[in-house]
């Protein structure tokens, strides 16, 4: 006959070691998720062709409120719209690296780029470049000014863009810049100079 | 969205009196009136004016087919058919469709069924006077007279009423008497009535009468006195009483002298601030340390500056009072709704020190307008110079207080959805403590200057001295 407290004991074991493999799954779970997750939301690599060019690009710089030509070495493509997405992944790339001189929201990116006219471009983000951008009418404005700016000196021909998040239409960027408009280029170059 | 590019059509409002005929059609959200115009006898509207400003999708013309989408309905019009095909079923026109400078046109008989089919609600269209409501928008009001040595006429109504046209005129008789019609024509309201006449007494106002005609509401006071009329402040009273003496004295006003006055004149004795507290609800809007949001420091701030105002003795209105969501299309849309002499949106966020001023900046100034509507997105396109004034005097004002200030032009949405004068201040805290003595001192600064900048500038945005 077993003794009534080395039973309870053996009981408790076996309780303890159930609890820690039920723990144990559900934590690798949502590690996997969190990787999967992770993995989406990261930039994928371009599948970029082209020659290496040296261009600039105007860089957002959060405290001291102002936007700086910085040059860059990057292969661009031919065709307009691959060179507008590579340029424009340039400039989100940059800002999301540590440390940054204008923090995005992780996982900001161009899912595509595409022209309706000859002179008229759409530029769609992806979702986590509007969620998780930081809200404020200058942080976003320096964003947008940003971005058109550097297409602008990039791309030639581009007369006016628009944004799109993640495929739709949004009313703001995270709450104050106008995402509904269609940016005429040659506006933004004269309110670049703002912050010059 | 393109519901609220309705809003916006103020030089309607004024124009509508001529002998243009019109359509108004009235929603919950808004009202808007398109021309109506005679073709081989018959009547023809834009089905494009009819039907953009219930937010119907860019339509799209291939030869003489022509399609739009609303409502997640499809219709497709051809140049000279007589049908329409909604979602591949027919609808019977009772007229050929015609096509002018890019125009698509339908018969006046073809509305009620078009709509029946794209809305799905219910509508009631008094087609004699071509007025349409959509849903259940309406306003009603009713008559209240008082009797005695300066007798009045109130006119109750359920809803404020934001658009009135008047029109004085005066019928002399052969025996020396006469009688003044004062007539009321409200256009934006869904006003109507089960009264048509109403009697009060045989002095200087005797009788009342309601009607529809060509687009819009219209009562008609009679009496043997020339009528003052004044509006309550939340717009849901009419007053109308004989002048006094001294005013009855000055000349009198032409037949619709007052539908002919310069737009400041006319707004001037009922200037306000439209004062924005930017956020609200679920939207925090800028976030300082975890604890301090910007939807806090808005509304706060918005509060300081209308007790700023007062003090000044200028009006104003709040956008929010409290912790709730409002769009921001709302926000414009009710503020010009109200023809706010100057909107200001409130905000707050880093990065920097001091205050940021902004004008709008219209993005595309060279927007083509789809109808003639003013478009919803460069309707500020008017009102720029005020606005860039407005902002000045209040960087200036905010300067003398020891601020740093940055004034600026930038795309910030609702400002160019306004058609007044608009101008968003935003200021960045002092520290994350939402308890901080400093912000509330900051933001106290902030709407003194902001209110005494406007009282510098009130009169060349319509305001009284």
């Amino acid at each position: 006959m077993i003794p009534r407290h080395f039973q309870i004991t053996i009981a408790l074991v076996l309780l303890a070691i159930l609890i820690s493999g039920v723990v144990i799954i559900r934590m690798t779970h949502k590690e996997e998720a969190l990787t999967l997750q992770a993995a989406e939301a990261a930039p994928v690599a371009p599948v970029v062709g082209g020659k290496q060019e040296h261009i600039q690009v105007l860089m957002a710089y959060d405290d001291d409120q102002a936007l700086r030509w910085r040059p860059a070495e990057i292969f661009l493509p031919a065709d307009r719209g691959l060179r507008a997405r590579e340029t424009l992944r340039y400039v989100l790339a940059q800002y999301l690296q540590t440390p940054s001189p204008h923090p995005l929201g992780k996982g900001s990116d161009i899912k595509d780029v595409y022209f309706i006219s000859d002179d008229t471009m759409i530029v769609d983000t992806t979702a986590p470049f509007a969620d998780g951008h930081p809200s404020g009418i200058l942080l976003e404005e320096l964003t947008l000014t940003s971005l058109i700016e550097t297409l602008n000196a990039n791309v030639p021909g581009i007369a006016k863009v628009k944004f799109l998040v993640d495929g739709k239409e949004r009313e703001t960027l995270a709450g104050h810049a106008d995402l509904m408009s269609f940016y005429q280029t040659a506006s933004v170059h004269e309110l670049a100079k703002e912050f010059e | 969205m393109i519901l609220a590019l309705v809003v916006l059509c103020c030089a309607l409002g004024v124009s509508g009196a001529g002998p243009e005929q019109q359509l108004t059609v009235y929603t919950s959200q808004t009202s808007y009136s398109l021309p109506v115009v005679d073709r081989s006898g018959k009547q023809y509207i834009s089905v494009a004016d009819l039907l953009s400003p219930l937010g119907s999708s860019q339509p799209t013309t291939k030869e003489k087919d022509w399609r739009i989408s609303l409502n997640k309905m499809d219709l497709r019009l051809t140049e000279g058919k007589d049908k329409a095909v909604i979602n591949k079923q027919t609808v019977d026109l009772g007229g050929k469709v015609l096509l002018e400078n890019g125009r698509f046109m339908v018969p006046m008989d073809a509305v009620l069924p078009l709509l029946a089919r794209l809305l799905n609600t219910t509508i009631d269209f008094h087609q004699p006077a071509r007025r349409m409501f959509i849903g259940n928008p309406f306003t009603r009001f009713t008559p209240e007279y008082k009797n005695g040595d300066q007798p009045s006429l109130l006119l109750n109504f359920s809803q404020p009423v934001t658009r009135l046209e008047i029109n004085h005129d005066e019928h002399r008789g052969a025996l020396f008497t006469h009688s003044n019609k004062t007539t009321l024509a409200f256009r934006k309201d869904p006003l109507v009535s089960d009264l048509k006449t109403q009697q009060f007494s045989d002095g200087a106002i005797q009788s009342l009468a309601f009607s529809e005609e060509n687009g819009a509401a219209v009562i008609t006071v009679t009496g043997n006195k020339h009528l003052q009329i004044t509006r309550s402040e939340d717009g849901k009273t009419i007053t109308l009483q004989p002048q006094a003496p001294a005013a009855a004295a000055a000349p009198e006003p032409s037949p619709q002298s007052t539908l002919a006055a310069p737009e400041s004149q006319r707004r001037g004795p009922e200037f306000f601030v439209m004062i924005d507290p930017s956020h609200g609800g679920n939207d925090k809007g800028a976030t300082f340390g975890g604890k301090l949001v910007e939807k806090d420091i808005t509304l706060r701030l918005a509060r300081e500056l209308r007790k700023e105002l007062e003090e000044r003795g200028i009006a104003s209105r709040l956008l929010r009072d409290s912790d709730i969501d409002l769009s921001l299309e709302r926000r414009a849309e009710i503020a010009n709704e109200q023809h706010a002499g100057l909107y200001v949106a409130l905000h707050a966020g880093r990065p920097g020190k001091g205050v940021r001023v902004y004008a709008s900046f219209l993005t595309d100034p060279q927007q083509p307008s789809a109808s003639r509507f003013m478009p919803w997105e460069s309707a500020q396109a008017g009102a720029l110079g005020r606005s860039q004034i407005t902002a000045r005097a209040v960087s200036d004002e905010l300067r003398k207080k020891g601020l740093t200030v940055a004034n600026l032009a930038m795309p910030v949405r609702p400002l160019n959805n306004l058609a007044g004068p608009a101008i968003a201040v935003e200021l960045t805290p002092e520290t994350d403590d939402p308890q901080s003595p400093e912000n509330v001192k900051r933001q106290n600064t902030v709407a003194a200057a902001v209110a005494a900048a406007i009282a510098q500038v009130r009169i060349q945005l319509g305001g009284r001295p």
